[in-house]
């Protein structure tokens, strides 16, 4: 669905550079991927690239295999096709944030339902079964800011989820979840997502949690070069 | 772009937001109330102004000094002017007068004569002498008559003849009497015919209308007359008429310089009013950007949420645009509130006349100030919006 291939991605120059390498990554629906390493390591930016927000290097393979056939990324990031990623993105692509990343002028009904309404689709039940799903049901009419950090990241992912999309992606989703929390909400992540036959791949530096609930595990392999800069290679993709 | 979901989602946000929104709202109708309201003045008293000079036809009155010699033909040649609305010629000052008997008892009352037809301004709506016997009488010398529309006055109309003094008798019937403000003195307006058959009386030929007599013989088709009576069509014919005359060397007395007061004060009072203005909006849309841009950067993180989610370029420019609009439409309705209770409170302190406002704003000018207030805000929202939609997905969404 997604394929990569000698993808990089490069910031800052000398030894202040910090660049990403994928040799080689394929995403297809039903994969439940997790990529593991150190803060620092590129774990974001593997997950912007992926996400369609941040423009790869130039040279390499990024292309997305959709209803709509094969669309090449790297040339739609060189040709500005911004509202054309944009477009993908809404369709393709559910995303949840460390923080939620919720709009708190919207209940979590809206909240839920925005990238559904961003789409044309109309309301199918699917908002109300998933906060079921979340057990989040009775804080659908609730603002973001009246609900509890775990609550507030269970709504992330139900928005992520509800325009059924084929790749989801989650950033830390847990990272800010006390182990409990954390153990319920990547466990409802996880099930939610194989539910909809979603390619799930989400960043962690909680090595166990991601094995207990079943993910393939992914490493970045951080490498200091020659001229003093870093690069971070992603291992062990499928 | 679904432009009904982005109105809402902008709508929802502007709401939550309340307390920017309405420092927004306020800004803005601090500034549009006061020129609305000063716009309201300039034209109210500019108009009360310029409708008092254009409803009082004195102002378009041009009257010819010292004495003159014109033929009928040359009065009509003057009628048939583009910039003349009315003109007819008068006889001499001396043998226009008449004594009027009042129907009760009293003094005679002695009355100038002057000639009157179609298209007088003083007349306005009055009806005009249809046969040599009707006049008209100013409201002073109806007064000292105790005459009204309907009643026959006895008019004596004197001569000295070889140095005896002779005088003829006729009723006259009142056909109107003439408002105040539109001839102050004693007056009769009567038809042309009449005046020259008293000049001719006057200068000793018999007038076979009245049966008065005199010498034979009539010297009507070569008459002379001293001067006539002028109206200019409107205000901007008063000038060109004085230069015209003017550079024919007949002198006239004009309000040409009445006018130009006025028109000048008109123009320098709309200087004023645009240099307010230009200032006010200018600060307003000095204040509009920086909440734009406050706003855009307050709400940088939904932004790229947004971003994310996958809504296009022109979304984001068009949830910054809206609540912009929306910010417009709300000061619009409170400072057009604003400007109803001030112009209320306006008119009834100055009020002089019925039918005149000392604040007054017409609607397309309020359609106008609308127009340009929206505009203004969709322009210093675009500065905002700019910013918006160079917001990147990948910013400001892992800050906690």
């Amino acid at each position: 669905m997604l394929r990569l291939r000698d993808v990089r991605k490069s910031r800052g120059s000398g030894s202040q550079r910090f660049s990403l390498w994928v040799p080689r990554l394929d995403l297809y629906p039903g994969q439940r991927l997790a990529v593991v390493g150190a803060s620092g390591s590129g774990k974001s930016t593997l997950l912007d690239l992926l996400a369609l927000v941040l423009s790869p290097d130039p040279g390499g393979e990024l292309s997305l295999r959709s209803a709509q056939g094969e669309q090449d990324i790297a040339a739609l990031w060189r040709a500005g096709r911004q509202d054309r990623l944009a477009e993908l993105r809404s369709r393709e692509l559910g995303y949840v944030l460390q923080t939620g990343g919720l709009l708190g002028f919207l209940d979590v009904r809206g909240n839920i339902g925005l990238s559904r309404e961003l789409l044309g689709l109309g309301d199918d039940g699917s908002v109300r079964r998933l906060a079921e799903q979340l057990e989040i049901v009775d804080q659908l009419d609730k603002r973001p800011s009246a609900l509890s950090v775990g609550q507030r990241q269970r709504v992330g992912i139900a928005r992520a989820l509800a325009h059924s999309p084929k790749l989801v992606l989650a950033d830390e989703p847990t990272a800010s979840l006390d182990p409990l929390n954390a153990a319920r909400v990547m466990q409802l992540l996880v099930e939610q997502s194989q539910a909809r036959g979603a390619c799930l791949l989400l960043t962690t530096h909680d090595l166990q949690l991601a094995r207990s609930v079943g993910l393939s595990l992914l490493g970045l392999q951080v490498r200091r070069d020659a001229d003093g800069g870093v690069t971070a290679t992603l291992e062990g993709a499928g | 772009m679904r432009a009904g979901l982005m109105a809402r989602l902008a709508w929802h946000d502007y709401r939550a937001d309340w307390r920017l929104s309405a420092c927004a709202v306020l800004a803005l109708v601090a500034v549009l109330a006061p020129l609305l309201v000063l716009f309201g003045l300039k034209s109210g008293l500019i108009g009360s102004l310029t409708d008092r000079l254009e409803q009082d036809p004195g102002v378009r009155e041009i009257v010819p000094l010292g004495g003159g010699r014109y033929s009928a033909a040359r009065i009509d040649e003057l009628r048939r002017l583009p910039e003349v609305a009315f003109a007819l010629p008068r006889t001499r000052q001396i043998a226009a007068t008449a004594d009027l008997y009042p129907n009760r008892p009293g003094p005679v009352v002695s009355v100038e004569m002057l000639p009157t037809g179609s298209g007088d301004p003083l007349l306005g709506a009055l009806p005009q002498p249809q046969r040599l016997d009707e006049v008209l009488l100013s409201r002073s010398a109806a007064e000292k008559l105790g005459a009204g529309v309907g009643d026959e006055l006895l008019a004596a109309f004197g001569r000295l003849d070889g140095g005896v003094a002779e005088y003829q008798r006729t009723r006259l019937r009142v056909v109107g009497v003439l408002p105040l403000a539109a001839f102050q003195r004693d007056a009769l307006f009567g038809r042309l015919e009449l005046l020259e058959a008293v000049e001719d009386y006057r200068d000793g030929r018999a007038v076979a209308a009245f049966d008065w007599p005199g010498m034979q013989g009539s010297g009507a088709a070569q008459r002379i007359y001293p001067g006539f009576r002028l109206y200019a069509r409107d205000l901007d014919a008063v000038e060109t008429l004085r230069q015209r005359f003017a550079t024919e060397g007949q002198e006239v007395a004009t309000q040409a310089e009445a006018i130009a007061q006025v028109r000048s004060l008109s123009r320098n009072l709309g200087v004023v009013f645009w240099i307010i203005a230009g200032l006010g909006l200018a600060g307003a849309f000095a204040a509009m950007t920086a909440s734009a841009l406050a706003a855009v950067a307050r709400k940088h993180r939904e932004l790229s949420v947004l971003r994310l989610i996958g809504f296009p370029t022109a979304a984001l420019l068009a949830f910054v645009s809206l609540q912009a609009l929306y910010t417009g439409l709300i000061s619009l309705l409170l400072g057009g509130l604003a400007y109803l209770a001030a112009e209320t409170l306006l008119n009834q302190l100055f009020m002089q006349q019925a039918g005149e406002y000392a604040c007054r704003l017409e609607w397309h000018q309020y359609l106008l100030a609308a127009a340009a207030t929206l505009g203004f805000s969709l322009l210093a929202a675009a500065v905002g919006g700019w910013r918006a939609a160079g917001i990147e997905a990948s910013e400001g969404l892992r800050d906690v």
